[in-house]
């Protein structure tokens, strides 16, 4: 038996106009917790998607337990055992969350009827015995992300997987929910089980992995022992430069107030209360203002009211002055609003326009951009090439790359560009620095915090408590839909802000 | 900084999209043909009446209709350049290019226009009914022209608008509603030349049930060179127009602000709205277009002057406004790609009269390589798709999606995505 269940060796993958695998060797142990870390774009989804058989490489091998296989379709790797959880869910909505579990891998009676019964029965006893809590019978759409991804978990589970692949799988999960998940990605190592973990995090990487392998450009750099490394080395091999992971900004120095929220109600598409009831703040040109909470508690709805992609019931909204309450979406960005949306796939991108075009995505009507309502294609290119450069987007083809087929990292760098560089009073950033390479978070920090000295408003929501203590001028808690508690992130811990996000403290209330 | 790889940089022309795009549809037709064949052949053998020459003279006329001449004296058939067949094929494919038109429009904003029936039909109503009036009136005829072409197209926007309405604000699905209206639209057409006896063509006998044609009332399009073309044949000025239309939509779609909007609504209706473009105004905007350009089809085939048209449609909707889909689908959406895929599908029409004309076979095998054809047609997404693996996987990359995808409603090309989609998602959440 070979030391390692799986090798990929000398593998290159090509796409259009980039060599996203350059000559890459992986190894994996049995029972190990392997990191996979580079930047964005690196090529790391590639390489796994390599190995699940999703990509075939031009050049290299694949060996499992020391034999050369050949991996040509997901069918082949699942049969060799290999399974994976994608950086965006591959599940089908309107499926129930068994239904998706067994979809591909069904048994079937002697007329080819579902035998669902004894499917659903060894699902339970998976979701029992790792602790995977998943209601079957739900609909996917109708649950949460971390439930989705317990559905890909089972669903790697339910195929008897040895091999599990975890792309990104902490990105869009909450702090306690990682913490879950780190858990049961220990029980599997323990069980034997080989897992390899794609993260930007590095916390998570020293927390749970045996060893990491360091990706840059496409080409490998090394695999170090996690015992024998520490964060600022990961990140200088990473990045291939000292990366700064404390933030330094200049005290903050806030103006005239340029969003004004009094008494903001937005319902709730869940359940019969309100998602957000009665919210009232400012944000003053100068400052970062953090709305800090657990996932779920109003912060989605609250930038919907405000962004106006929700029709709040009640309250009023200033902007600069002007009442916005009742105004368009358009209107509102006019009104001086840029915004970085939650979700890059659904709200921020056009993925089958390019690059360029997801760009000018507002800007299209600018007279810069459009002569008689026709566009002027040689501006746009030229403005996005500008962005590109200022931002570091990576991409295959630049300006003309599709939108799907950058990594994620790099969307998400291309909607930060779009929404900085419209240079709006008033900056609402959703989790801008989801799913980024340490090096490229620092780069965004920066640009927020330079926003800020600008003197613009910067209203940021982030599930991470080291971003909103780092970032932030001053803190809002939102629990329940209410703002249970303002503090200042040099005076407060961790542990405080955690009391207020789990609703075990709240401010005004405590003298009663 | 993006990093360019000046070895693997674009890829070649003959490999790009719209190159696969016209392979693929291609590869269809002569499927479609192929299977043509093989109907002639089997017919040809089940009938006495057939020899296996005739049979070999059916399968030629399948492929080469268009160019036949007709027979020798020794009774061969001859090829050769036919204008009257090649002036008819272009003015037969004036009204499928327009509703070809009409459904890849929609298409591109992410609506499946099935409706182009009924939008062919109010057309019809509108430029007849205007027209005559006007004609009888003794207005100059190219003002009456003018009025009888833009109710038709008024009316067919109206009536395209409806389903988009609907569609914007109520989330109805544009497919059921277009349904509705098309057999609205079939009655309501009924209803209005049975309520005016003046339409009808009573004059000549034996003509019962039909409107009196335009050319009674010179109300018609001039022929703009086509009489010099293609000398006997009912071409006309309208395919000029048709020509322009198309390329002026394509210019409307890829070059202008309102084009990006559109295709914005159907590539991802989320974003759309997110950055500030009024979506519910596209899609009601785009069902419109879609319903003007259905009914500019049927304006200018009745323009002709000598078409005539059969005014009780209650129980039958017009075949153009189907076969706008295949048109599309062939063309892959693509605005002067319908040029194309609307004259060959009017080609093979012409080839059925031959058929009909010259041999013992009737006129419906055309029918069935039009079916068969728009068979494959949904098929030229599959064969598309297989196509632009192969060519990319000989460039060093398999542009595979992974396998199920469940990102949110984004690309929107093929109908019958769409309609997946559309059950799948139960429409907006
Ligand atoms: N299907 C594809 N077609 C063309 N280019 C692609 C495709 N998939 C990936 N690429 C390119 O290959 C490079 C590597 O992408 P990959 O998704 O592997 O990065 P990554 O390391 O996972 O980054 P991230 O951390 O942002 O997810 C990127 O430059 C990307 O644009
Ligand atoms: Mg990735």
């Amino acid at each position: 038996m070979s030391e390692y269940v799986i090798e990929m060796n000398h593998i290159r993958k090509e796409f259009p106009g980039i060599v996203a695998n350059d000559d890459i060797t992986l190894q994996l142990r049995k029972g190990e917790i392997h990191a996979l870390l580079g930047e964005n774009g690196a090529g790391k989804s590639t390489l796994m998607s390599v190995l699940f058989g999703l990509y075939q490489p031009e050049a290299g091998e694949i060996k499992k337990d020391g034999k050369v296989v050949k991996i040509n379709n997901p069918n082949d790797a699942t049969a060799l055992g290999i399974g994976m959880v994608h950086q965006h869910f591959k599940l089908i909505d309107v499926f129930t969350v068994l239904d998706n579990i067994i979809l591909g891998a069904e048994t079937t009676g002697a007329l080819g009827f579902l035998k669902k019964k004894e499917a659903r029965e060894k699902v339970l006893a998976l979701s029992e015995k790792y602790g995977l809590k998943v209601d079957v019978d739900a609909k996917v759409e109708d649950i949460t992300v971390g439930m989705q991804q317990r559905v890909e978990i089972l669903k790697m589970l339910y195929r008897d997987n040895e091999i599990l692949i975890f792309d990104e799988p902490t990105a869009v999960l909450t702090p306690q929910e990682i913490d879950e998940l780190m858990e049961i990605m220990k029980g599997f190592a323990k069980e034997g089980k080989s897992i390899l973990f794609i993260t930007h995090k590095l916390n998570e990487i020293m927390a749970v992995s045996d060893r990491v392998t360091v990706l840059r450009k496409g080409k490998y750099v090394g695999t170090v022992n996690t015992k024998e490394t520490n964060k600022q080395e990961l990140s200088n091999m990473m990045v291939g430069r000292p990366v700064q992971l404390e933030l330094k900004k200049k005290p903050a120095k806030p103006g005239e107030t340029i969003l004004k929220v009094e008494g903001l109600t937005v319902p709730s598409k869940i359940h019969k209360n309100n998602a957000v009831n009665n919210v009232s703040f400012d944000v003053r040109a100068g400052e970062i203002l953090c709305i800090a909470g657990i996932d779920g508690n109003g912060q989605t709805e609250l930038i919907f009211g405000l962004t106006g992609l929700e029709k709040a019931t009640a309250g009023k909204v200033t902007l600069c002055g002007k009442d916005i309450s009742k105004a368009s979406i358009k209107q509102r960005a006019l009104a001086g609003m840029s915004h970085i949306p939650e979700d890059r796939h659904k709200h921020g991108l056009v993925l089958s326009y390019t690059l360029e075009q997801n760009l000018v995505l507002q800007k299209y009507k600018e007279p810069r951009f459009q002569n008689h309502g026709f566009i002027k294609f040689d501006e746009v290119r030229e403005y996005a090439e500008q962005l590109i450069e200022d931002f570091d987007v990576r991409s295959g083809q630049g300006p003309i790359t599709v939108t799907r087929s950058m990594s994620g990292g790099n969307q998400q760098k291309a909607i930060i560009a779009r929404e900085i560089d419209r240079d709006e009073p008033l900056l609402i950033a959703v989790q801008p620095t989801r799913g980024l390479d340490v090096g490229a978070i620092e780069h965004i920090h920066n640009q927020i915090v330079a926003e800020r000295d600008k003197g613009h408003a910067v209203l940021l929501v982030s599930l991470e408590l080291e971003e909103v203590m780092g970032l932030s001028d001053r803190i809002l808690v939102i629990y329940e839909g209410e703002i249970v508690g303002e503090v200042d992130p040099k005076k407060t811990t961790p542990e405080e802000l955690g009391l207020y996000m789990s609703g075990a403290k709240r401010q005004g209330k405590e003298g009663n | 900084m993006p990093r360019k790889d000046p070895v693997t940089g674009k890829l070649k022309w003959y490999k790009s999209e719209g190159a696969v795009a016209v392979y693929s549809a291609l590869i269809s037709i002569l499927i479609g043909m192929a299977v043509g064949a093989v109907i002639v052949i089997i017919v040809g053998l089940s009938k006495s009446n057939i020899s296996s020459s005739g049979i070999v003279e059916g399968i030629k006329l399948v492929f080469l209709g268009v160019f036949s001449t007709g027979r020798d004296s020794a009774g061969q058939l001859v090829f050769g350049f036919n204008g009257v067949n090649m002036g008819n094929m272009l003015f037969r494919a004036v009204p499928l290019i327009m509703t070809g038109l009409s459904v890849a429009i929609a298409f591109k904003t992410g609506l499946f226009n099935i409706g182009a029936a009924g939008q062919y039909l109010m057309g019809t109503m509108g430029t007849l009914s205007v027209g005559l009036w006007l004609g009888w009136t003794g207005c100059p005829k190219a003002i009456a022209w003018l009025c009888a072409f833009l109710v038709g197209v008024l009316l067919g926007a109206l009536w395209g608008a409806i389903p988009g309405i609907f569609k914007a604000f109520l989330n109805i699905n544009e497919v059921i509603t277009c349904i509705m209206t098309n057999w609205i639209a079939a009655n309501l057409v009924t209803w209005w030349f049975d309520a005016h006896e003046m339409f009808k063509n009573s004059a000549e006998g034996g003509k019962v049930g039909y409107i009196i044609p335009l050319k009674n009332v010179g109300v018609v399009t001039p022929k703009l060179l086509m009489d010099k073309l293609f000398a006997g044949s009912q071409a006309n000025g309208g395919f000029w127009i048709a020509v322009l239309i198309a390329i002026a939509m394509w210019i409307m779609m890829t070059k202008t602000t309102f084009g990006y909007e559109l295709r914005a609504c159907g590539a991802n209706r989320h974003a759309a709205k997110y950055a500030g473009i009024n979506d519910k105004k596209n899609i009601i905007l785009s069902m419109a277009i879609a319903g003007a350009l259905a009914a500019a089809g049927a304006s200018l085939y009745f323009l002709s002057g000598n078409t005539e048209f059969y005014w009780s449609t209650y129980q039958k909707l017009p075949a153009e406004g189907f076969n706008g889909i295949p048109v599309a689908l062939l063309a892959a959406n693509h605005p002067i790609g319908v040029i194309f895929s609307g004259i060959f599908m009017s080609m093979l029409n012409i080839s059925g009269i031959q058929l009909k004309y010259l041999t013992a076979y009737n006129e419906y095998i055309a029918d069935i390589i039009i079916a068969v054809i728009v068979y494959l047609s949904a098929f030229s997404m599959l064969i598309k798709m297989m196509l632009s693996k192969r060519i990319k996987h000989d460039h060093g990359n398999v542009n595979a999606e992974p396998a199920v995808s469940a990102a949110p409603a984004d690309d929107a090309e093929a109908p019958a995505e769409i309609v997946k989609k559309e059950t799948k998602k139960g429409g907006q959440k």
